[in-house]
């Protein structure tokens, strides 16, 4: 059986990370190349298409901006947790957490309308953090794997909105379907200008990419983090607290995340409804954001606005290209792989043994 | 409500059960061997779809079955490949695989749905009776398999300690792509059962969600088949009863008690610091020799 | 170094290729003739569902092979919450001068769209805000579903009737009822079991649910759910069911005896020739509501088109008779033909929601004498006297 030695590099340049990416990238779109060729597509046409529809307008840059946020905010929160080694999947759940708070805030609170949307956002916050708490104080104290606590909380919070927006915050002026009442217009977040993008979000995501760098490289509680992220043992052997670290970054991560949240329902939806149609899969695409940011705060940045296009020109593939928006979904997994297997050619020195 | 009519309740939830224990089983025979396999909602999918697909062109369900799990194990093989040979982090494998798994299951899928598998009724309640008894069958020699035989005792070592493992003349890799691939083959079966006897149709998100549970069963059983059998059925008999409780208990969070069930396990095992039903240790490390 | 090279030129080729997206113009042609119109559909869910997208979709096929002036586009599984930039897209860079939205959730965004391109004509389906530029329109089964209570009573030998319903909204209650009234027509003791999977689409759950209700001694049934999982689980333990939205008795051709069809075409055709014609602007729809029933043509009961009753329950439905009092004794077979006919006149000579009518609480819902007006057939919440189970949002029970 063949055996391929495969060693760490100690040293990998930004360089040789953005060539294996390109690479890995170009391999998927040649991919989705042949899908789209299978569909009958022309296919100088489709990536005219998916640029412009990415980037080839103003209304195209701010809808990738606007899919781009969420995921920065998540993105941001979860580069963090991964940098300690925390493998926090959770941020669906927290996102969720956050737009609770949110509407509870909104409808249900009494809190007096000028104050209602930094009201949401504090709230949001602290649900996020909440939410997180769980599976953070689990694995501290008795070693319970953060990924599946993390990952049953999604769920278990798709199940609460789903039992609010069904019985006890059902709107009265929703003719029994399943939602709560629209939000009062005071807590509708204000957009740039004719787009759909709320300055707000999109100003605390940016904002929260430079805290948190400056946090995780000029701080020493960021020097304890990446410690502990990368060893720790080393890290309780100087006397760090392994629950303090963590129980920070997941405070951050989990109401950045509740933050993100709380920017979709007040954004977007204006109300609570069908738990999926909230988060839309970006806690989870927050996850493979952070990944490919290779845990950078800033570099969180380009890989949100890269999805940021991808789910934007995945919506010219649906509108324009008559592709079904499965394909969108099995390429971007295929694209995903292939990022995988470059991190590999990129991270480490393959030679066959023989 | 008399006794007789939840007990006729109960039986007709094992239904699906039977599917989701299948996937479990295969994903308990991965975890045990070290590698987590969170792209099983993918394989089960894409299997679901194969199956449908070949049983309809063929007419016989049992290559449809075959199909399906066969193709299964060789999309896992993807996710095998990235998190053992080039090991890679296995969460994000694991999801790339869900994303290929459920997007090629739909997209392929476009065009058959609606189309009904041309079978008699009275057929399929046969197989899926003796299903259930194969299923039960499967599960103790899984067991016996896992607990009971070299091969089993390879498996659990290169899950508890791959070093060791290593150092006392046990393949890793090829145990871990051995149990990455079964584990795929059973999720593909699992879904094909679905198709094909279970509700034989195809249409969009058809299995949808049955991943993840199969995810929170591998936990709430402890790893273990047999306790995966009992699993199962509760958790299936858990989303019958949350419509037949549905005046007296909100269905949704009777719908998320397995997952909460497998965080109350979890902490269990934690609290208790129970040696012998704790997760694999090596469960989500990569192995390099020498590391 | 090679890499470095390699790495300058590939970015390099990006960037070129960024820049020609932005520059160029699409290659896609413009097809003027005299004068076309594009019509964008925006879907909830995939038209692979067999339901409620799938049956939109087969109208808009209908409509472009019909009106060769007409090209549609549609957007399939648009979540809610981002309809309004998918109706950004087919605006602006589709040129779309009507738009469909086909789902109650997409009632505010399409109305916030309305207001936004006050030039442009809009479309609802299922709910109840209008505009100048927006319509509203819906096809309703509460007289087909009657129809198949009809049935449903005649054929139950256990006098209990599953009914698995999705949402617990006025428009399933109002179904659910009118199963009931059907029902209690042919069989006064008979009772409707209830249940409600909240969810449009779940086949698991609905064949879970109709093996709960089989448990209950439920032996025929009726479901509103986006696919064939009860009429497969109901025929897999021998019992009949009534096929919904599409024709659903390929799927047990000797247990589906009868359903409801929808024919979405009925009011497409309509709208866009008008539209087209001049006769609907975007001024004038603030009161255009189309809704829409068996005269109309726009829902049809049966098991599929054309077969109202299965052959094979022929037999079993001439055997029972029914004493009506203006009908006198009547076979259930030729009672439903005679109500079906009834209901398709242009005068709708009879309705099921014709009072006297007492919910299970024993209150007087319609007086005798009087129909339900459109408005209280969109509200309704309660539940008809037969009715057995949970029915969230029952007034007068809290």
């Amino acid at each position: 059986m063949r055996m391929l030695k495969i060693e760490k590099k100690t040293y990998t340049s930004t360089k040789s990370i953005l060539f294996g990416s390109l690479v890995a990238l170009l391999m998927g779109f040649g991919i989705a190349s042949l899908i789209f060729w299978a569909y009958g597509v022309n296919l100088l046409y489709a990536y005219q298409k998916i640029l412009k529809g990415s980037f080839g307008s103003s209304f195209a840059v701010s809808e990738t901006i606007r899919r781009a946020i969420p995921l920065l905010l998540c993105g941001v929160g979860l580069s963090l947790a991964f940098r300690a080694s925390f493998w926090n999947i959770g941020a669906e759940g927290q996102i969720l957490a956050g737009a609770i708070a949110a509407t509870w805030v909104a409808l249900f609170s009494g809190i007096p309308e000028p104050l209602l949307i930094p009201a949401m956002f504090f709230f949001g916050f602290l649900a996020g953090v909440v939410w997180g708490f769980i599976p953070t104080f689990l694995k501290s104290k008795w070693q319970v794997n953060e990924i599946i606590t993390t990952l049953m909380l999604n769920f278990i919070a798709a199940s609460i909105v789903l039992y609010l927006i069904h019985g006890p915050w059902r709107g009265e002026e929703k003719r029994g379907f399943a939602y709560t009442n629209t939000f009062p217009q005071v807590a509708w977040l204000k957009m740039i200008g004719t787009t759909r993008v709320p300055w707000l979000t999109l100003i605390l995501g940016l904002v929260a990419a430079t805290l948190v760098y400056i946090l995780v490289w000029k701080t020493t509680w960021g020097y304890e983090i990446r410690v502990i992220g990368e060893n720790p043992d080393a890290g309780r052997f100087a006397g760090m607290s392994h629950f303090k670290v963590v129980l920070l970054v997941m405070f951050i991560s989990g109401g950045l995340a509740g933050i993100a949240g709380v920017g979709e329902i007040a954004g977007i939806h204006h109300l609570l409804r069908n738990p999926e149609h909230i988060s839309l899969g970006y806690g989870f695409t927050a996850i493979i954001v952070a990944w490919l940011a290779r845990s950078n705060p800033l570099a969180v940045i380009l890989t949100s606005l890269f999805f940021g296009a991808m789910f934007s020109g995945g919506d010219t593939i649906k509108v324009s290209l008559g592709i079904p928006f499965q394909a969108i979904y099995a390429i971007n997994g295929i694209i995903l792989s292939l990022l995988i297997a470059s991190i590999v050619f990129t991270d480490y020195k393959i030679s066959i043994r023989r | 409500m008399n006794w007789q009519s939840w007990l006729i309740g109960i039986f007709r939830s094992m239904g699906y059960g039977t599917p989701l224990l299948i996937a479990t089983l295969g994903e308990i025979y991965s975890e045990r061997s070290g590698v987590l396999n969170l792209g099983v909602e993918g394989v089960i999918a894409f299997g679901a779809f194969v199956g449908f697909a070949i049983t309809f062109q063929t007419s016989n369900p049992w290559l449809g079955l075959m199909s399906a799990g066969l193709a299964g194990g060789l999309i896992s093989l993807i996710h095998a490949f990235l998190s053992i040979t080039l090991r890679a982090n296995q969460v994000i494998s694991g999801l790339a695989l869900t994303m290929i798994g459920t997007g090629l299951a739909g997209l392929f899928g476009r065009g058959w749905e609606g189309t009904p598998l041309p079978f008699l009724a009275r057929r399929i309640l046969l197989t899926q009776n003796n299903f259930i008894f194969f299923t039960l069958i499967l599960a103790l020699l899984l067991w016996f398999f896992l607990f009971k035989t070299r091969v089993g005792i390879s498996i659990r070592a290169t899950g508890e300690n791959p070093a060791a493992a290593d150092a006392s003349g046990i393949n890793v890799w090829r145990i871990r792509y051995w149990c990455v691939f079964v584990g795929g083959v059973l999720a593909g079966i699992a879904g094909g059962y679905v198709s094909i006897i279970y509700r034989p149709a195809w249409t969009e998100g058809t299995t949808g969600g049955m991943g993840w549970l199969v995810i929170a069963l591998t936990i709430f059983s402890f790893w273990n088949p047999i306790w995966a059998i009992l699993g199962a059925y509760f958790f299936s008999a858990i989303f019958h009863l949350s419509f037949r409780l549905q005046a007296w208990i909100a269905p949704e969070l009777l719908k998320s008690s397995p997952y909460i069930l497998t965080i109350i396990t979890l902490f269990f095992i934690g609290i208790l610091k129970l040696k012998i039903k704790k997760a694999p240790a090596a469960l989500t490390q990569p192995y390099e020799r020498g590391e | 170094m090679k890499n470095k090279t390699l790495f300058l030129v590939m970015a390099l080729l990006c960037a070129i290729l960024m820049v020609a997206s932005v520059a160029t113009k699409t290659v896609e042609a413009e097809e003027k003739t005299l004068k076309a119109l594009k019509a964008g559909f925006i879907y909830v869910g995939p038209p692979g569902d067999y339901g409620w997208t799938h049956a939109h979709d087969e109208a808009r096929k209908i409509c472009e092979t019909f009106f060769p002036w007409l090209k549609t586009i549609y957007v399939e599984s648009v979540p809610e919450g981002q309809a309004g930039s998918v109706i950004d897209r087919l605006i602006k860079e589709e040129g779309c001068q009507v738009i469909f939205t086909t789902s109650f959730g997409f009632m505010d965004e399409t109305l916030e769209a309305a207001k936004k391109y006050p030039e442009k004509i809009f479309a609802h389906c299922s709910g109840f805000e209008r505009a100048p530029n927006m319509a509203t329109f819906m096809a309703d089964f509460y007289q087909v579903y009657y129809l198949n209570g009809l049935i449903a009573g005649a054929l139950t030998k256990t006098g209990k009737i599953g009914y698995i319903g999705a949402y617990p909204i006025p428009e399933v209650k109002r179904h659910k009822n009118a199963f009931d009234i059907g029902v209690r027509e042919v069989n006064p003791t008979a009772e409707v079991h209830v249940r409600w999977i909240n969810a449009w689409f779940d086949p698991d759950a609905a064949a879970a649910a109709t093996e709960s209700l089989i448990a209950e001694g439920c032996d025929v049934f009726a479901f509103t759910e986006d696919s064939p999982a009860v009429v497969q689980t109901a025929a897999k333990y021998g019992f009949p069911s009534f096929g919904h939205y599409s024709p659903m008795y390929k799927f047990a051709p000797d247990y589906v005896v009868s359903g409801q069809i929808v024919h979405w075409e009925v009011f497409y055709l309509d709208f866009l020739a008008k539209v087209y014609a001049g006769l609907y602007t975007n001024q004038n729809l603030e009161n255009v509501d189309y809704w829409l029933l068996l005269r109309e043509g726009a829902v049809e009961v049966g098991a599929e088109p054309g077969m109202v009753i299965n052959p094979i329950y022929e037999e079993a439905l001439k055997a029972v008779t029914v004493d009506d009092s203006l009908l006198g004794k009547i076979s259930v077979y030729d009672l439903c033909l005679k109500r079906l006919k009834q209901m398709s006149d242009p005068s709708m000579v009879f309705d099921p929601f014709e009072g006297p009518i007492y919910d299970r609480n024993s209150l007087l819902v319609v007086p005798e004498g009087t129909r339900l007006s459109v408005s209280e057939l969109t509200a309704i919440e309660w539940a008809v006297e037969g009715i057995v189970g949970p029915w969230p949002g029952e007034p007068g029970v809290e």
